[in-house]
């Protein structure tokens, strides 16, 4: 091995040892820095700096959660009258509507039932959900209102409309529309080659879903792809997010976490 | 009865997690706003209970409501960056690591009181605190680290050793400075 490619050698193994340390590598990486350690005198010191702080951290004592704070807790309510049951009636309002939607929408819509990311919930039985994909094909089949007018838009909605704060997403229209009952803004995107739909909406229409209320509570976050469409929501001061495009939602999160 | 079993069946799951997760809390906030995180996060665990699958992975789950939690009460909050001078730390660390004298680190813990090296790991930047305290003093694993802070298995892998590197040139350079601070009070 060349000095050059030593040196690289080093410089990549020397990334692994934390995981070495922590026992965390595959049999396939740890073999090479086991090997790399037996000559490598800088190697052994940062393993055992590693070794060292690790060991040092996991007994730092645990200070107690005051004992009222334990007692709020076990003392709890039940937990709200449900979001499951929220979610159970909704989906028995919006049964009916989803799969007249299906009909008009063809087999399109129905396969978005067959597939599922993150939960298992179809986005046609998630109303916001159901009226975005409506919305967007609406929006995509009249190729778009022409004009991106975001003063207007802000005029048209009763609450706060932020754009992407992404240099390579290039805004380039702008709607009002109807989301599960509550008025909502659309805005749509190039970005990378592909057409990104944002809808903005109140942040409490967005937590009322079944799914995304309770993943935004749990995760901060909801993601879900069915069939190449990905769906991605947040909720940031007080506004409700939706980002929607023909990406997996993986993609569409860097644009927005 | 079936309302007081499931109380019965989440509080023996999760109530032994409460310190270690106001441990956690106090990272973002202190004393009482800590607690309040954490009474806020076992009302949403509670109410989504029913869907943790696996009991093993109860903390992860607890540390992501919490995450949740701490996040959306600090969407503004800034950043630790550039507190500290990250090269500074970084030379520090090369020198122990470039020596071969016995390195300082072993003799400087043994003299560090108990929660003083919980400070200083709060005093590195944000990202390689959180994956060094979940891992090194609540045990989690890189994979459940990935899940709780989504981002890839590497880069935990990578804030880990980063964080590690950064802590250790933080208390070599704080102790140097001690050091230097005493013998000027000495003179």
């Amino acid at each position: 091995m060349t000095e050059a490619a030593a040196a690289l050698e080093h410089a990549r193994l020397q990334e692994l040892l934390a995981a070495f340390v922590d026992d965390e590598l595959s049999a396939n990486d740890g073999g090479p820095v086991e090997k790399h350690l037996r000559t490598c005198a800088r190697c052994q010191r940062e393993v055992a700096l590693h070794r060292t702080l690790s060991r040092a951290l996991s007994q730092e004592p645990v200070p107690a959660g005051s004992f009222r704070l334990r007692r709020r807790i076990e003392q709890m309510g039940p937990p709200p009258p449900g979001r499951n049951e929220r979610a159970f009636m909704a989906i028995r309002r919006w049964a009916a509507p989803a799969l007249a939607a299906m009909v008009v929408f063809g087999v399109g819509s129905a396969t978005l039932l067959l597939r599922r990311g993150d939960t298992s919930r179809p986005f046609a039985a998630i109303p916001m959900l159901r009226d975005a994909v409506a919305d967007c094909r609406r929006a995509t089949a009249r190729n778009f209102p022409r004009k991106a007018d975001l003063g207007a838009l802000a005029e048209a909605v009763p609450f706060p409309v932020h754009t992407l704060d992404r240099p390579d997403a290039e805004l380039f229209s702008t709607w009002k529309t109807t989301l599960a009952g509550s008025p909502a803004a659309g805005l749509a995107y190039r970005w990378r080659g592909i057409v990104v739909i944002q809808y903005t909406v109140p942040g409490d229409v967005i937590r009322q879903q079944p799914d995304v209320g309770e993943a935004l509570s749990i995760s901060g976050y909801y993601a879900s792809s069915q069939l190449g469409q990905g769906i991605v929501a947040i909720v940031a001061d007080g506004s409700g997010t939706l980002l929607m495009a023909d990406v997996p939602a993986d993609e569409l999160k860097r644009l927005i976490l | 009865m079936k309302a007081e079993l499931r109380r019965a069946r989440f509080q023996s799951a999760t109530l032994h997690h409460l310190d270690r997760l106001v441990m956690l809390a106090s990272r973002w906030t202190d004393g009482h706003e800590a607690e309040d995180y954490v009474q806020e996060t076992y009302a949403r665990a509670w109410g989504a209970f029913d869907q943790l699958r696996d009991p093993k992975a109860t903390f992860a789950w607890l540390c992501q409501i919490l995450r949740t939690v701490a996040t959306e009460r600090h969407r503004t909050r800034a950043r630790r960056q550039d507190l500290l001078f990250i090269t500074e730390l970084e030379a520090a660390h090369e020198e122990i690591i470039a020596s071969d004298a016995p390195s300082p680190l072993d003799e400087l813990l043994a003299r560090l009181d108990a929660g003083r090296l919980r400070e200083a790991l709060r005093s590195i930047p944000e990202d390689f605190a959180e994956a060094v305290e979940l891992h090194d003093m609540h045990g989690l694993k890189y994979r459940e680290i990935a899940e709780i802070t989504s981002v890839p298995i590497g880069t935990v892998m990578s804030r880990i050793s980063r964080g590690r590197q950064l802590l250790a040139g933080l208390l070599v350079r704080d102790d140097a400075e001690g050091v230097r601070k005493e013998a000027a009070v000495g003179e």
